[in-house]
């Protein structure tokens, strides 16, 4: 290839590494850097530097977060009683966007993956348990995927947390609002059925 | 190249770029496939929940020659893995299932009794407490159709019929039962009880794995569970990630 300038192909390369980013996106992105202005393209450096420096787990639930403690298990208005559990911090993010749930959060930051080496002890979930002993949850939902590796995550659990006296329940599934019965697939239907609700 | 149609379990499934996964797949009519599912991680995704681990689908692939990964263009889910009994060793005792398949079977070569034998497996995997049993019968019976059955009848030094029903030894290395002449100087040899060799023996004999699962007393699935993760590992030469699972849950 030729070099049009060393720092240009570097930053090709680099926002080429990024998920979702090819070569010829990373091509745009770089040329688009260099044609706005330069507080423009600072800002977005200074912003990658302090995301890496700030950024850090919260040391109670594993969210992302800037302090020691992130923003929902810091808030006293945060229903104490109802532990949810999630998989990464990009699923708490779309529940909080739901904007039903009131309640503290539990990120495993993943999931129990055998065939791929990941055990229970690379998880958070000796921590998960930890905070279901000492603390006053009623309840504790699961919300990992709902696939074979989430399920088994959740199981997995609830087993770890049985000798606790927590309610264990897991994210409804089944038909989705405003959809026609006659094309859901039969998956779909056999769990909106097991999982039917009394109106 | 024209496209290929067949039914297939999902062994494995990574992701692969932002939108699509490459999947393991073990079809009915091409042995092992590896494929890329282009979009499959999309939220309005062609392939839906077809995907997922052991999941039995409908498939639609392209063939690739040489070391490029098949293209998958339809999926069409036929049933998933549902863990009824809501017990951790039978989804384990499944993922085993899958890292057997994905690490005996190659790529392109029809294994439609192995095919049958996964699904029937899976199926009673998803309702039966019987787990040690099902395992048992379902390795003993894929290491017969790859042909790597151990010999539990006859000496597999010298050929002679082994008649005692007591204790024999088990060469893991030789696969198979010794007589006391020819099991000196051999590595890798331990002790079977004439019981469990008995189990051992009716899994080999059985011509066909559909005519029944069996139960296998308590008195020896331990050592029958043992001994045959032990034949595995070493006749392979492989660490199984699924018997660490499998044994924690025993103890």
């Amino acid at each position: 290839m030729n070099e049009i300038s060393k720092s240009v192909t570097e930053l090709i390369q680099q926002l080429g590494r990024l998920p979702g980013v090819g070569r010829k996106s990373a091509e745009r992105l770089a040329y688009h850097l260099l044609r706005v202005h330069e507080s423009e393209a600072n800002a977005l450096a200074e912003a990658i530097v302090a995301v890496r420096k700030n950024v850090r787990y919260c040391s109670s639930c594993y969210n992302l977060s800037e302090g020691p403690l992130c923003g929902i298990c810091a808030d006293p208005s945060r229903d104490s009683s109802r532990l949810c559990v999630v998989e990464q911090p990009r699923d708490l993010m779309a529940l909080e966007q739901a904007g039903v749930y009131r309640g503290l959060y539990h990120v495993l930051l993943g999931r129990i993956s055998p065939l791929d080496g990941i055990g229970p002890e690379q998880l958070t979930i000796e921590k998960l348990v930890d905070r279901v002993r000492v603390g006053n949850f009623s309840e504790v939902i699961m919300a990992t995927n709902p696939n074979v590796e989430g399920d088994g995550t959740s199981l997995h659990i609830s087993n770890q947390l049985a000798e606790y006296p927590v309610e264990i329940t897991r994210l409804a599934r089944g038909v989705t609002s405003g959809s026609i019965l006659e094309y859901t697939n039969r998956e779909v239907l056999a769990d909106a059925l097991t999982g039917r609700q009394k109106l | 190249m024209t496209a290929e149609k067949t039914d297939a379990i999902v062994l494995r499934a990574v992701g692969w770029s932002e939108t699509s996964l490459i999947v393991t797949l073990l079809t009915r009519d091409f042995g092992k496939v590896s494929a890329l599912a282009k979009g499959a991680r999309r939220p309005k995704s062609p392939f839906e929940a077809a995907l997922d681990l052991l999941c039995r689908c409908r498939i639609v692939f392209l063939p690739k020659s040489g070391d490029v990964l098949d293209l998958l263009t339809e999926a069409k889910l036929m049933r998933q893995f549902r863990n009824r009994t809501q017990r951790l060793k039978n989804l384990y005792a499944a993922y085993y299932v899958a890292e057997l398949l994905r690490e005996l079977i190659d790529h392109g070569q029809p294994q439609a009794d192995v095919y049958h034998l996964a699904d029937e497996t899976l199926l009673k995997l998803e309702q039966d407490a019987q787990v040690d049993g099902v395992l048992l019968q379902f390795e003993m019976s894929l290491l017969k159709l790859l042909g790597h059955q151990p010999s539990m009848t006859r000496c597999v030094g010298c050929d002679t019929p082994l008649l005692d029903e007591g204790p024999v030894h088990f060469g893991l290395l030789v696969s198979g039962v010794l007589c006391d002449r020819c099991v000196a100087g051999q590595r890798q040899v331990i002790r079977m009880r004439g019981e469990s060799r008995k189990i051992f023996t009716l899994l080999s004999e059985e011509s066909d794995w559909e005519s029944g699962w069996l139960t296998i007393p308590d008195l020896v699935r331990g050592e029958c569970r043992a001994i045959i993760q032990r034949y595995l590992t070493v006749h392979f030469d492989r660490q199984w990630q699924l018997h660490r699972y499998l044994e924690d849950l025993a103890r």
